[in-house]
């Protein structure tokens, strides 16, 4: 593919070349690729069939219905929200003071403990969750909702730390060490010269851990049984054991959810 | 300074404590588990190596997770290009397409993709309706179905970290060489590709060390019959109860996402693809 | 050994009834008696109970998605008749669970819902006490299901089901056909695993049914009917539970398959007239197994009498009748209506043209059978 020889000066947004063009339509093809299937849920949640497939006759809310009269559902929703909230927070918590304490270490073993905290995102999921199955038998927590949390926070927490640090990277080293010589303790300086900083980082970082839970499904899978069900678990069941439209509902909630959230941040932004 | 300095291990060990003792630990514990269950040794190391069944899974898994890496960083690099360097009034909304799948779970995608691909899925119907096909094609329950749809939920990694990297690539050196006569292909070829390499690389790290442990996807459209590693050792500890040998084969996916990490090591920042990536 | 086959088959059982419940075809009082029946009862407890009383029967079975249906019922018709509470605790009763229990030694259940293979095994290790048959009326029993451990609860089939409407001129009429791609297209399903599977493969080949497992017992033989799924494997999508098999059919993603009889039972009146079809020819047989874990809470003869219970014909022919596991009471086979006749694995006309599920077989060889089997599928 070549492109006519045009003037340098404008290049930039300058007249449609092939190559541009080719890039252009290639980028917008991609971008549709990534976006468009996923609102196939949406007209499929309204069919007014019994299975999976466009509304035939007309639109339905029926599947709506089934979802929002469903106490297994909607305690699924319920749970996995609750328990993304809690995930978010403590490994926030956990999270933030780690990155801030390796931060200030700034030395190779902090280096190297910052490692061991992103080990999860390299493990893949299937084995890591052998290893809890393992040890929550042992310490009793299967199927139990400190399981779960206790999971999805070590899941959550390569995404809050490598995000408060990435924040503190602007953080010029100087201004908690002015604090400390003025007199104030290490607490202090932590608290009203770091964690501001950092504040940005862990709000990101609480949003990953959030979603990080609340889609996480093989852990799940793994050290839960029965008693505890989550949103994630409810649709992997349902898709497995009988594909009906309900799921459709489920997942143009969450996608509409997603879409109307992104939107409410961008309008703030701008 | 010292006392300062435990007070600093102070604010980092609770996470680092609690990653170690409920993380790490468990996770040598399924090491321990491969050499002790049945019995001591190496036996289901053994068992491992002989099996054909776990050297096609293997085999497997690497050929869907390279494939998926190619066809990411392609369709990847086109889309990062273009929202940095040609699209510019709707580059918000090519971002927010781009970002969109990433916030919606694997699970809800893999949904779309059954329903988009199974027999009497969308796409069948439609093309009988319009006439194209008079059987419906087989679109998922083959590899096919699986690395499309591992494609789409990888495609988002590698576009980010490519994304990232174009950002900060300074246009005057493009502008240069047509200034002194390239086509802008040849420029693009010769001067802006080769600056973007580090962000293909790590997008195609991160893409393939992912790919090589994904489940959900090839459990939900491979029909049993695209069996990745990942699956074959929740077939073997649920169908069989083989923790020995799950558990072994579980090692073998480790040191092999670990060897990969280690190779590409050589030519990626590990750091600024890993450790520092925002 | 694998003693996944037995919670499988509760959660199985637990969810053909709770689809039927949900479809209306399935009263609660129904629901309630086919699960007493079963011995699936609500999980009222949270498992970990550390002293049952006396008067009090814990059942160990995997509660499933049924959970929330029968969640609740409580064990009326057993206390009715005996005035002994039932528990029951659905979180899976397999062979590891039962062994970490009993060499605990807090063992809070008292019967579980297991499969020969199991009951083999944790016999053979001292898990779990021996059937009283003067307890347990062995003439209740299919023969060949009262073993020294364990006695059969309830059997279900692995049997030829077909879409005819799906296939239109070319029929498959029994195994061979099957496997006979060129002469009948479309796709098939097989399950995951060995179990039930090679039998089918085995029987395409024309053996008769009485040599299937003799053929089977040589390395030859099982690689015969291994390269039966290799031939095919181009055309096979496989399940690995029931649910999963039932929607590889509503979907019309295959057109015929190895599932069980359970499953053909819910998908014979959801798929419309025409479009479904099951042989029992060439079947295979599985029961369901009742072990009794060692030093259980509520005492030996306890639970032997709730396993008595069960036995009764009528509550068996119910218990088919609402969710189609079928009797392993030979009694019961009469008490089935007409109708329904030919849906039952055990009534005398299938029992004839099938073949009992040979544990010593799959304590033998399933290990090494599976690994090829799988390596068949896949390269």
């Amino acid at each position: 593919m070549s492109a006519p020889k045009t003037a340098p000066e404008t290049v930039p947004g300058g007249p449609a070349s092939a190559f541009r063009i080719a890039m252009g339509t290639g980028g917008w093809l991609v971008a549709a690729f990534l976006a468009l299937p996923i609102l196939v849920v949406i007209p499929v949640s309204l069919t007014d069939t019994s299975y999976i497939g466009l509304p035939k006759d007309g639109l339905s809310l029926q599947h709506y219905e089934s979802y929002f009269t469903s106490a297994r559902w909607l305690g699924g929703t319920a749970a996995s929200i609750l328990v993304g909230l809690a995930v978010a927070l403590i490994s926030t918590v956990l999270g933030a003071a780690f990155s801030i304490g390796c931060w200030f270490l700034g030395n190779r073993a902090a280096t190297i403990a910052r490692w061991v905290l992103i080990v999860p995102i390299l493990v893949p999921p299937v084995v890591q969750s052998l290893g809890f199955y393992r040890f929550w038998v042992t310490l009793g927590l299967i199927d139990t909702w400190t399981g779960v949390i206790l999971a999805h926070t070590l899941l959550a927490l390569p995404y809050v730390s490598i995000s408060v640090f990435a924040a503190l990277a602007n953080l010029d080293p100087k201004l908690p060490q002015a604090a400390r010589s003025l007199g104030a303790s290490v607490w202090r300086t932590v608290w009203e010269v770091v964690v501001p900083a950092a504040r940005p980082g862990m709000i990101t970082g609480a949003v990953f851990a959030f979603i990080v839970s609340f889609d996480e499904i093989v852990s799940v899978l793994f050290i839960t049984v029965r008693r505890v069900e989550t949103l994630p678990k409810l649709i992997w069941e349902g898709i497995q054991d009988n594909i009906d439209p309900t799921i459709a509902v489920v997942a143009t909630v969450l996608v509409l959810v997603t879409l109307v959230l992104a939107g409410a941040v961008a309008v703030r932004r701008t | 300074m010292q006392t300062d300095k435990t007070r600093y291990w102070l604010l980092a060990a609770p996470a680092l404590a609690v990653m170690i003792v409920f993380y790490i630990w468990p996770l040598v514990n399924i090491w321990a588990i491969s050499m002790t269950e049945p019995a001591l040794g190496f036996g289901n190391y053994v068992k491992m190596t002989e099996s054909q069944a776990v050297q096609t899974s293997f085999v497997i898994t690497f050929r869907v997770a390279a494939l998926t890496t190619v066809i990411c960083v392609l369709l990847g690099y086109i889309c990062a290009y273009s929202i940095t360097n040609v699209i510019r009034s709707a580059r918000p909304l090519l971002i927010a397409m781009v970002l969109l799948p990433f916030w919606v779970s694997v699970l809800i995608r893999s949904f779309a993709w059954i329903v988009l691909l199974g027999r009497s899925g969308l796409v069948n119907d439609a093309m009988r309706d319009i006439g194209l096909i008079d059987a419906p094609m087989r679109l998922m329950h083959n590899e096919f179905g699986v690395v499309l749809a591992m494609v789409h939920v990888m495609l988002p990694f590698a576009v980010l970290p490519m994304m990232a990297n174009m950002r900060g690539i300074d246009r005057a050196y493009t502008e240069a060489a047509r200034g002194l006569g390239a086509s802008e292909f040849t420029a693009f070829r010769m001067v802006y590709l080769p600056q973007t390499l580090p962000g293909v690389a790590s997008g195609a790290l991160l893409v393939f060390v992912l790919s090589l442990g994904f489940y959900i996807t090839p459990a939900l459209l491979g029909g049993g019959r695209v069996l990745m590693v990942s699956e074959y050792i929740t077939y073997q500890i649920q169908e069989f109860l083989n923790w020995g040998l799950g558990t072994a084969i579980s090692v073998a996916l480790l040191v092999a996402t670990a060897l990969v990490l280690i190779v590409a090591a050589r030519f990626v920042n590990l750091r600024s693809a890993l450790l520092e990536r925002s | 050994m694998s003693d996944n086959f037995d919670h499988e088959m509760s959660v199985e059982l637990a969810e053909v009834a709770a689809h039927r419940y949900r479809e209306g075809r399935l009263t609660r009082r129904g629901l309630l008696t086919a699960m007493a029946a079963l011995g699936v009862l609500p999980a009222v407890g949270f498992g970990g109970r550390a002293n049952a009383a006396a008067s009090e029967l814990v059942i160990v079975n995997w509660g499933g998605k049924a959970a929330d249906i029968i969640k609740e019922v409580l064990g009326e018709t057993y206390k009715a008749e005996t005035g002994v509470d039932v528990v029951i605790d659905g979180s899976g009763p397999s062979a590891g669970r039962i062994r970490a229990m009993v060499e605990s030694g807090a063992v809070v259940w008292d019967v579980c819902d297991s499969g020969p293979g199991s009951a083999i095994i944790l016999g053979e290790a001292g898990m779990t006490q021996p059937i009283d048959y003067s307890i347990v009326d062995r003439a209740k029993l299919m023969p060949g299901t009262d073993w020294e451990f364990g006695c059969g609860n309830y059997v279900y089939s692995y049997v030829l089901a077909t879409n005819p409407k799906l296939l239109g001129d070319a029929q498959p009429q029994n195994w061979a056909d099957v496997f006979n791609v060129k002469d009948f297209p479309g796709m098939r399903t097989f399950r995951k695993a060995v179990r039930g599977q090679l039998e089918c493969a085995t029987m395409a080949q024309g053996v008769a049914l009485e040599d299937v497992y003799d053929v089977l017992s040589t390395e030859d033989g099982i690689d015969a009917a291994i390269d039966q799924f290799r031939k095919i494997r181009d055309n096979v999508i496989v399940w690995g539970s029931g649910s999963e098999s039932q929607n590889l059919f509503l979907q019309e993603e295959v057109s015929m398959g190895n599932i069980w009889s359970t499953r053909a039972h819910l998908l014979k009146d959801e798929m419309d007239e025409g479009s479904f079809a099951v042989s029992f020819d060439g079947g295979v047989m599985s029961p369901g197994t009742w072990v009794v874990p060692k030093d259980n809470p509520a005492g030996s003869e306890e639970a032997m009498k709730f396993i008595a219970f069960a036995q009764a014909p009528e509550l068996q022919a119910k218990w088919f009748e609402l969710i189609g596991s079928a009797p392993i009471n030979p009694a019961a086979a009469s008490l089935v209506p007409e109708s329904m006749a030919k849906w039952n694995p055990t009534s005398p006309e299938n029992v004839a043209t099938q073949i009992l599920y040979n544990d010593e077989w799959y304590a033998k060889n399933q290990i090494a059978a599976e690994e090829k089997y799988v390596n068949a599928l896949i390269n």
